[in-house]
């Protein structure tokens, strides 16, 4: 089927019973979330491959197949790709329209994420341990992994070295992070969403120790941008310097730095949900992967992905375009390792990564603040130029605009 | 009377059941089965009985009184402490080599030993960064080899003559267990990671599964099909819930599948339950239905084809850490020690950790739907 112009601009009139294909929408409406995840990646999986090559045509060409190798090159991650930037696509494209089926699916996982969250407390079940709301998606961030024999040799070692109390200490910490975790996740719900963004980069600070990165954080210094599977992770190491010398096993390090070396062990799983970017979620790869592709095609999503929190698989630009743009900063961010490849970015400001606090520096604060207004900016916070951009009917790579769009501009 | 092989009621033999625990509401060994005597001292991680290649059935546990500790079991149940290991660190992982003539250990203390039962001596073998929590032994066509698993995030395979591994592979994370059925080895990592590696010619990785469970890897092992060839395994998380992934198989996304268990039902309120972590797996070398051990306290068997519970057992007043089958699925042994699932709190260092034996040869039949 060929894919329905109207709704990737976000304006089809027949909705469902439109006759073309509805990229990210066809698996998500009614489907439970785990066969939804399959389903939205079967289904945009065709989406994206289809609409990445309309958008190259309505934006500029040259560029974009200079972009599309992230989702051609991807071989086996094809899947899992599509699914993560087409339903990106459908959010994004509509992510003004209320209750688009991107948005049901989202809400589902929502609610199976509070209720396994739910499960896990009252269960008694074991609390260090890696979630994953979809089974193919990476893990949430904020829990740790941590075995029982860890745990227990740790005991050990304390007890030897007469220091129990500190492990005693060091073992109630995780228990609260934990705990606060857990209540930050049930209180996710549709409204809140905008909130989880703030709640999320919360918990990126508060990290529980000794993640580790593994060296895998080094191979992925120095790989080209485009390319492989880790190509998208790479352009958001390379342009922190400061992320290099992160090293295996320094509990400090997943907790000032994002978790990009942690990523590509999740390579696959690309979905929106994770976190990234900028908040040393382990998630990074998709969400790199993620925004990458979102901005370029449609602009708003600059923004969305830095903020992308990590349990939102559905359709991240819709909660995650408001607060990403109130930390707008964090989107210059993926500027500035675009100055390889991808001119689009190449203006942003670098200091962002240049400064290898970025997670903890990520404005969280003006997030937060920025609940209300973060959907839409005010006309008059926007440059002249942006606003010009807005305006136009395609954006210029290299002018698109870090803000969202201000409310008078926005046709559904 | 010979014990194993026959269904005889060995709680009425003279061996050491019922002596113990015959005080009134003592739960350490509620399916009457035999205890090991001399039983390790900490809890035990892990359990291997010896290969067939050796006459009789030796059983080895590693223990976190830093101990490996060797039993003959007889015939009619009697076990007999053979020998034992000292290492510098608790004991996680131990695994024979196929002609049963040693004894390949792992320990916290980053090494691995490998232990000769004949001459009693112990020599370094492995060495990594941080404890190594899996040891396997490898007999492929062309090479010998064994395969250790470490949280230091690396696989490595040592020839036991020489100091350097003969290769070593990186992990996305630290290795939290693995099986080897030659030539399929799967090895499950932190963070949900899954690796199946091909051991024919040289070990190479073939491909990274997505683990179909939402929670953390606890144990893996792998099963064969009816022509003896590995073509899949089972995962057991800490989230209670086992899933089975097909490999090689034509619908291998359709066949594999997940299912609870070691979890209970809460008298009070429905729908709520206590979920246990599963703690060990091992599939019946004759019939290919699965054992699992949780923290629950309970064993249960599983038909995985018929889709059927075979058994459960009644809970013992521990968790049971490990369990393991001998070589030709008669003997059934599970470990009853403390498995750190709730924490220091309910570690009690004085109680008593059992090795139990029963008798396998009937109830893992498999059910006849199959």
């Amino acid at each position: 089927m060929t894919v329905c112009q109207f709704f990737l601009q976000g304006r089809c009139r027949f909705g469902d019973r439109c006759w073309n294909e509805h990229p990210g929408a066809r698996g998500a409406g009614g489907a439970r979330p785990p066969p939804a995840s399959q389903q939205l990646s079967a289904s945009n999986r065709r989406g994206w491959n289809a609409s990445s090559q309309r958008y190259s045509n309505v934006i500029q060409p040259s560029s974009f197949s200079r972009s599309t190798p992230w989702g051609g090159s991807r071989g086996p991650d094809q899947a899992s790709f599509g699914s993560s930037t087409g339903s990106g696509f459908g959010a994004a494209q509509r992510p003004f329209a209320s209750l688009s089926s991107g948005d049901q699916d989202e809400q589902k996982l929502l609610e199976g994420i509070v209720k396994d969250v739910e499960v896990w407390e009252s269960s008694g079940q074991w609390m260090f341990s890696a979630y994953s709301p979809l089974k193919t998606q990476p893990p949430v961030a904020g829990f740790t992994d941590i075995s029982p024999e860890e745990l227990r040799l740790e005991y050990h070692n304390f007890l030897t070295s007469n220091n129990l109390q500190s492990y005693l200490n060091s073992v109630q910490q995780l228990i609260t992070q934990w705990k606060n975790r857990i209540n930050q996740l049930k209180t996710i719900n549709k409204s809140n969403r905008v909130a989880l963004l703030p709640n999320l980069n919360n918990g990126v600070n508060q990290a529980a120790p000794a993640l580790g990165f593994g060296s895998t954080q080094a191979r992925m210094f120095g790989s080209s941008f485009v390319g492989s599977s880790k190509s998208v992770q790479n352009f958001s190491f390379k342009t922190s310097p400061g992320f290099a010398p992160a090293t295996s096993g320094s509990p400090s390090v997943f907790g000032t730095l994002p978790a990009l070396g942690a990523v590509p062990s999740a390579g696959s799983a690309v979905s929106a949900s994770t976190p990234a970017f900028g908040f040393g979620k382990p998630q990074i790869t998709s969400a790199a992967s993620f925004s990458f592709k979102t901005p370029a095609a449609s602009g708003f999503g600059s923004a969305g992905f830095s903020a992308a929190p990590t349990s939102l698989a559905g359709s991240p630009f819709g909660a995650a375009m408001a607060p990403a743009f109130g930390g707008g900063t964090s989107v210059a961010g993926f500027g500035s390792p675009g100055s390889q490849s991808h001119t689009a970015f190449s203006k942003p400001s670098n200091n962002i990564f240049g400064s290898s606090s970025i997670p903890t520096s990520l404005p969280v604060s003006n997030v937060i603040s920025a609940t209300d207004k973060v959907l839409f900016t005010p006309k008059d916070q926007l440059t002249q130029e942006e606003l010009e951009q807005f305006q136009s009917k395609k954006f210029t790579l290299g002018k698109i605009p870090l803000k969202p769009p201000p409310v008078e501009l926005i046709h559904i | 009377m010979s014990l194993f092989g026959t269904t005889s009621k060995f709680g009425s033999n003279g061996s050491s059941v019922g002596t113990f625990g015959s005080a009134a509401a003592d739960h350490h060994n509620p399916m009457k089965d035999i205890e090991v005597t001399s039983s390790p001292d900490d809890s035990i991680g892990c359990l291997s009985f010896s290969p067939a290649s050796l006459p009789g059935n030796f059983l080895v546990a590693g223990s976190w009184a830093n101990d490996v500790r060797c039993w003959e079991v007889q015939d009619n149940g009697q076990t007999v402490p053979k020998a034992q290991h000292i290492h510098a660190g608790p004991v996680l992982g131990v695994c024979w080599s196929d002609d049963g003539s040693k004894v390949f250990t792992a320990s916290c203390d980053k090494t691995a030993k490998m232990w000769d039962l004949n001459s009693n001596l112990a020599i370094q073998i492995a060495q990594h960064d941080a404890p190594i929590k899996t040891v396997h032994w490898i007999k492929a066509s062309n090479y010998r080899c064994v395969m250790t698993g470490s949280w230091d995030r690396t696989l490595k395979f040592w020839d036991t003559r020489s100091s350097n591994p003969v290769m070593a592979l990186q992990l996305p994370e630290r290795c939290y267990c693995a099986d080897v059925v030659y030539p399929m080895a799967v090895v499950a990592t932190a963070r949900r990671g899954l690796i199946v590696y091909q051991l024919e010619n040289q070990p190479s990785e073939v491909r990274r599964v997505e683990s179909s469970l939402k929670f953390q890897n606890r144990c893996v092992a792998i099963f064969k099909d009816k022509h003896n060839k590995p073509n899949g395994f089972a995962l057991g998380s800490i989230e209670g819930k086992i899933a089975f992934h097909y490999l090689n198989v034509p619908n291998s996304v359709k066949d594999s599948f997940t299912f609870k268990c070691h979890r209970s039902n809460r008298a009070n309120s429905s729908g709520s339950q206590d979920i246990y972590a599963v703690n060990g797996m091992a599939f019946h070398p004759i019939h290919g239905t699965l054992a699992t051990v949780g923290s629950d306290g309970r064993f249960n068997f599983w038909d995985k084809d018929g889709r059927a519970k075979l058994k459960t057992s009644e809970p013992l007043d521990q968790p049971i850490s490990a369990c393991c089958f001998n070589h030709n699925g008669n003997i059934f042994a599970y470990a009853s020690s403390y498995d750190w699932s709730k924490g220091h709190e309910f570690y009690n260092p004085k109680r008593k950790n059992y090795i139990f034996l029963r008798n396998a040869a009937e109830e893992l039949k498999p059910r006849n739907g199959k």
